[in-house]
């Protein structure tokens, strides 16, 4: 059904469709209309739910955590500091191969505090080993959270469903609701292999000695390899039941046979698709939205970029002393591709600094200039010379 | 080869299986039940720590009953004793030590008013009898530590009445006749004792008479005998010897009248005779002690051995008391007393090198006096047990006070004792070894026990309290027959015993259990064999000593591995 909803509104819709049976949640900006609006479904009796109230994000992530071991189908959402709280656990959960679904509602992480959007947060705990996806609309982000269930538990890996906070999370968008039936179709019910059992007992996080370490991880690894055909073939199954598809892996659109090539990840991608719709002058430029960025899909990157002289990569976070965190990942997969294209890198709207339409032209034009920034819209006009 | 499940989930029992006691290297705990200061301190053999525990529980009877397997005149001693126990308690150093002697008398009230029965059994018909001369607080003891012991007891007594120093030398206004009545009532009436009054020891009945006749023979004969007191040869005509005074006072309720009077000793009835004479009308009365006064530079040894609480009424009600003091000379008009010459002692080394006190010449100063009391010991009165004095006093040397074979000395009349508390405690004791030399053993083990000390505890698990106070007749209000400290209540001696420390003994407070990171305390439904609720797994203790460091009460302590 098509209703106009907020998107932390239609987040919470999309949760309570998928009938979590514990969802632990603490308020932080932007994400805090999610969980408000998920113990509003508790109190008016349309989600049946442990909802535990919990003191901190650390909480949250341990209360998850154990309910999904306990075969508990579970939600979590947070962002920024919480994810940075929530840390520890995330590792843990993603390491102890706990099938769970979080909402990330990506915001800056401080110091300086900032409220507003970028990927700061979720790219600090990019190693943890969760599955990220993310969503470039809101449409997607409820389309993803819905397969986010069902690939979590297909895959027994943690996922982290990515929407940028505020431009996201505070915008009304008409969003297509799929109906309960089409959801317990596509969404079977939640089965865990070794949840916790009293009659049959098992330990969980305990100490590994060095000779069973590296065979963790390599298993957790390979599991993630495996992981990609998982997100495509759920997002085709998607499409199967709605007529809705997110792009699986990636999507490629604008002009196909253009020789440059802009990546973005999130709502970032509207804007450019915007940009090039209305400033024509700048150039045609194929436009490659990436969804999944762990697992990151370098054979779909390396399919994608095929024939481009130019790749523009977009990050909403940076690496202090490296750069771009996507541009250096996109660069390494593309390393040994003979003819690959040139690399132009930079980090946007950090911290909530808006992206105008304009972006894209200017994004264009910078292709010919090898002194274009790294962080492409600073203005060093605020910086004392010496710290430019 | 080992197979990963997923996410490294491992087997059930694997912590288990991590014998984190093979960690343990050089310390492991263990309960010790050391005595609480309080027990090692009371010459009575109370285990206060433990009838304060059934009090804790809410159980007063249970509490009663304890106390009375040591001490069968509470009521007596909760006014009277000089709480050694007290002095000991370890909350003297957080916030006031136990009322520890309020509580005793509560209860031992208490068990008179409610008829409490003491525990004991009559016995058999042919149960051996031991005979035990004085009916005084050791003797009475004695007597009933007998038939506790399972035998019978013939109680002589010279006077006509039971008590002996509790009725002749301790007024009124500190044990009031009618407490002391009941309680020597209830005891005499228990199965088994016989009262034989009017008998004196050497004049009725001899020693080896009651050899013959009884199985053991304990001595509790007090000391009867004043010790000869004069100055330089000097001795006053109309001269009145402390423990006769008083014993007059308490049975004629008068004394000789004085203005300015000079009493010459350093104990309890020193004490009670100088406030006894300052309420008949005595205008002056000076104590001259050779102690010292209880304060911050006295060696403990060294005080005036007075009931603490006596002391400081004494100086509430006017007493001067002239500490480190002798009197010199006598100034004499005719054969009458009409001044003391005083001096100050100081320390000097003697010619064994050990320090000891000597006039300090140049501190003489005269007091006009028109009575000087001196009060400085009694000895035993011979009469029928010479051959068993060494001096003035028995001189034992084992506390279970045997003398010869069956026979036993307790109380004063050991030479090493001097309080009700000792006297109470030796009864026990003699009837403990008598008992076991009837029955062809030899003298009984001490219990050696470790005491707790202060520092053992961990207080901070202790909430601040103030010491509950007695009610008092003020000074002016005083007179000869009203007892000047009252009664605390029930309310406040149940509040009291919840102050109690409980020092080495479990508290069941579940601090080892819930603390221990290996979880190598476990708690028991039934309790244990020593006593307590826990038993430490050493296969898994690694001997971190949290255990040890957070138990309140030093119940739990590390000691080395191979012990």
């Amino acid at each position: 059904m098509r209703d106009a909803l907020e998107g932390s509104q239609a987040i919470a819709r999309a949760v309570s469709l998928c009938k979590p049976d514990v969802v632990a949640a603490y308020p932080i900006t932007p994400q805090t209309h999610i969980v408000e609006n998920l113990s509003k479904l508790v109190a008016e009796g349309d989600l049946h739910t442990e909802f535990v109230s919990v003191e901190s994000e650390f909480s949250a992530a341990s209360v998850v955590l154990g309910a999904a071991a306990a075969g508990a189908r579970a939600y979590t959402a947070t962002a920024s500091q919480g994810v940075l709280l929530m840390a520890e656990v995330l590792f843990n959960i993603a390491g102890m191969r706990i099938p769970l679904v979080m909402t990330v509602a990506n915001r800056a992480v401080s110091a300086p505090l900032s409220i507003w959007n970028d990927h700061g947060d979720s790219m600090a705990v990019r190693d943890s080993g969760w599955i990220q996806l993310h969503a470039a609309d809101n449409q997607e982000a409820v389309d993803t959270t819905i397969q986010a269930f069902r690939i979590t538990q297909e895959t027994e890996l943690p996922v982290m469903v990515c929407m940028d906070g505020f431009i996201l999370t505070h915008t009304m968008e008409v969003i297509d609701l799929p109906d309960q039936a089409t959801v317990d179709a596509f969404l079977p019910p939640f089965e865990f292999a070794r949840k916790l059992d009293p009659q049959d007992p098992k330990s969980l996080g305990t100490l590994v000695d060095p000779g069973f370490f590296a065979e963790v991880r390599h298993s957790h690894h390979a599991a993630m390899a495996k992981a990609l055909s998982v997100i495509a073939d759920t997002d085709s199954a998607w499409e199967s039941a709605t007529g809705r598809a997110c792009g699986g892996l990636l999507t490629v659109e604008g002009d196909k046979d253009a020789a440059v090539g802009i990546v973005a990840m999130g709502s970032t991608t509207g804007t450019l698709r915007a940009g090039m719709a209305h400033h024509p002058d700048a150039g045609p430029a194929r436009l490659i939205k990436l969804r999944s960025f762990r697992p990151f899909p370098a054979q779909a990157l390396i399919e994608a970029t095929d024939g481009l002289d130019h790749l523009i990569v977009i990050d909403r976070a940076i690496s202090p002393g490296l750069g771009g965190i996507l541009g250096t990942e996109i660069a390494a997969a593309l390393a040994d591709v003979p003819n690959a294209p040139k690399i132009h890198n930079h980090a946007l709207g950090l911290g909530g600094r808006d992206i105008p339409e304009t972006i894209y032209a200017d994004l264009m034009a910078a292709v010919t200039d090898p002194d274009a920034p790294l962080v492409f819209d600073a203005d060093m006009a605020k910086l004392a010379p010496e710290d430019r | 080869m080992t197979v990963l499940t997923r996410g490294a989930y491992a087997a059930p029992g694997t912590s288990l299986n991590f014998k984190t006691g093979n960690w343990r290297s050089t310390e492991k705990p263990v309960h010790i039940h050391a005595k609480a200061p309080c027990h090692a301190a009371c010459p009575a053999g109370e285990d206060q720590q433990a009838w304060f525990a059934k009090m804790q529980e809410g159980h007063a009877q249970e509490a009663w009953l304890n106390l009375v397997t040591a001490n069968p005149l509470p009521a007596v001693t909760g006014r009277v004793c000089p709480h050694p126990c007290e002095t000991a308690c370890n909350r003297a150093a957080i916030d006031g030590a136990l009322a520890i002697h309020n509580v005793e008398r509560w209860l031992g009230d208490e068990a008179i008013a409610r008829g409490w029965e003491y525990p004991v059994d009559a016995p058999a018909p042919d149960a051996p009898a031991v005979a035990v001369i004085g009916a005084g607080p050791g003797g009475l003891s004695a007597a009933y530590h007998c038939l506790r012991r399972g035998l019978k007891a013939e109680i002589f007594e010279a006077l006509p009445e039971a008590g002996g120093l509790l009725r002749s030398g301790i007024p009124r206004t500190r044990l009031p006749r009618e407490t002391l009545n009941a309680e020597i009532e209830r005891l005499l009436a228990l199965p088994g004792i016989t009262l034989r009054l009017h008998t004196r020891l050497g004049r009725d009945v001899s020693l080896d008479e009651l050899n013959q006749s009884h199985a053991a023979v304990l001595l509790a004969p007090g000391c009867q005998e004043s010790k000869h007191w004069d100055v330089q040869g000097a001795v006053p005509s109309d001269l009145h010897e402390g423990l006769a005074l008083l014993r007059e006072f308490m049975d004629h309720g008068a004394f000789p009248e004085a203005r300015n009077v000079v009493v010459h000793g350093g104990g309890n009835t020193a004490v009670d005779l100088c406030r006894l004479m300052k309420r008949a009308g005595s205008e002056h009365v000076t104590l001259i002690t050779a102690s010292g006064l209880p304060g911050p530079g006295t060696d403990p040894d060294d005080i005036i051995n007075v009931v603490p609480r006596e002391l400081e009424e004494a100086l509430e009600e006017g007493i001067e008391i002239l500490d480190h003091a002798t009197v010199n000379r006598l100034i004499m008009k005719g054969s009458k007393v009409t001044g003391v010459e005083v001096v100050s002692l100081k320390k000097e080394p003697g010619s064994d090198g050990r320090k000891r006190r000597v006039s300090f010449e140049g501190t003489e100063r005269v007091l006009p006096a028109d009575m000087v009391i001196p009060c400085i010991g009694e000895r035993v009165d011979p009469e029928g047990l010479n051959h068993l004095l060494d001096g003035n006093y028995f001189w034992p040397g084992t506390p279970w006070g045997k003398l010869e074979d069956g026979v036993y000395g307790i109380g004063d009349a050991r030479g090493d004792r001097g309080t009700v508390a000792g006297a109470i405690g030796d009864g026990a004791k003699a009837a403990e070894a008598a008992a076991t030399y009837i029955a062809g053993g030899q003298d009984p083990q001490l219990d050696t026990r470790e005491e707790m000390p202060a520092a053992g505890l961990n207080p901070v698990y202790y909430a601040l309290s103030p010491r509950a106070e007695p009610p008092k007749v003020p000074p002016d209000a005083r007179d000869f027959g009203t007892e000047i400290e009252g009664d605390i209540g029930r309310d406040a001696a149940m509040a009291e015993a919840q102050r109690c420390l409980s020092c080495g003994n479990c508290l069941a407070c579940d601090n080892c259990w819930t603390l221990c990171p290996d979880n190598a305390v476990i708690k028991t439904q039934e309790l244990a064999s020593d006593g307590s609720h826990y038993l430490f797994d050493l296969d898994y203790c690694k001997g971190c000593g949290l255990c040890a460091h957070e138990c309140p009460t030093g119940y739990i302590q590390m000691v080395p591995e191979t012990a």
